[in-house]
């Protein structure tokens, strides 16, 4: 596992030795398996130096069942801050599968995040940081991305979260 | 004053004061190998910094939230001017996702999104000429009209 070559000089010289990898393991996290769509489209296509990850849901449960609710009705604003979290690691579960090195990873450019929640429901930011949060904390400064919070209506399979992600990879 | 910032105040437009998120996520990302700026999703405020809300189809007539959505993109123009330090800069506004909080059976959304649209021809010319999509959303953060984000070509 080499050390980043792009490391921002914002960071602490331990933060710069320290890859994605060894973050996730510092987190003590595991990522899911990544899951690839069953129809005619495809995780993520690469293009231009800009990685483009299709929508992601939640992992299963230990209980191998995919959560499913709406936020702010069947789950609470922290319980969705987790599912957003989970969906997090499931967007870089894919990209450690398609680049081999979270280390090409040069900056999480953007996420389109949609909240599952009720036509009232107006703390989508609040659910979409479990996101945003894991980024920084995994990636440093080259997590901090663009992003819109959005509520939708409803969702595939009524997952309580979609994200979708734009990265910038190094060649 | 470069010529778009000078474009904007002959139109009689005024840039709001660009607001950095609170949160772990930041207003633009500019990828310099592919000469584009990604935005966060915008929203219109008041002048008074606090939240325009309602939503199309119940509360808002489409005028209105034909007026959030120019609000909307004047809050874009303001970040886009932070990130790029001079808005002559941009070389061309690719691609624009306004998200309107709406009932169900409101069709209007591009009715809406021409006021960003419409924005950015006034102010950018031809070179404002976008991609476009405009949807209904269930809902918005903090019952906001509309939601906009764009990416842009920098030079």
């Amino acid at each position: 596992m080499g050390s980043r070559l792009h490391g921002n000089d914002d960071k602490t010289q331990e933060e710069q030795l320290s890859t994605p990898e060894e973050r996730l393991e510092e987190l003590g996290i595991e990522l899911p398996r990544p899951q690839r769509p069953v129809a005619n489209y495809v995780s993520a296509v690469e293009t231009g130096g800009l990685f483009f990850a299709a929508g992601a849901g939640p992992p299963p449960g230990p209980d191998g069942a995919i959560p499913s609710g709406k936020v702010g009705l069947d789950f609470t604003v922290e319980e969705g801050y987790e599912h957003a979290r989970s969906v997090g690691l499931v967007q870089i579960a894919r990209l450690k599968d398609e680049l081999g090195d979270l280390g090409r990873v040069k900056r999480i450019v953007k996420l389109l995040a949609m909240v599952n929640c009720p036509p009232d429901f107006d703390q989508h930011p609040a659910v979409v940081n479990g996101c945003s949060d894991l980024l920084v904390e995994v990636f440093g400064d080259a997590g901090r991305h663009a992003r819109s919070a959005v509520g939708m209506s409803s969702l595939p399979f009524e997952i309580p979260v979609e994200i979708e992600m734009i990265v910038e990879v190094a060649g | 004053m470069g010529s778009i910032e000078e474009r904007i105040a002959s139109l009689g437009y005024t840039l709001p004061d660009a607001a950095a998120p609170v949160a772990n996520y930041v207003s633009t990302v500019s990828v310099e190998g592919a000469g584009l700026v990604f935005t966060s999703g915008h929203v219109p405020r008041n002048a008074d910094g606090s939240f325009v809300t309602g939503r199309l189809g119940d509360d808002l007539t489409i005028e209105q939230g034909y007026e959030a959505a120019r609000n909307v993109g004047l809050a874009l123009l303001a970040s886009l001017k932070v990130e790029l330090g001079d808005l002559d800069r941009v070389s061309r506004v690719v691609k624009v996702l306004c998200m309107v909080n709406c009932t169900s059976d409101f069709a209007d959304q591009p009715a809406v999104a021409n006021g960003a649209s419409d924005l950015m021809v006034e102010v950018f010319g031809d070179k404002g000429r976008h991609a476009r999509s405009a949807v209904g959303m269930g809902s918005l953060p903090a019952n906001v009209p509309v939601e906009v984000e764009m990416v842009v070509e920098v030079s």
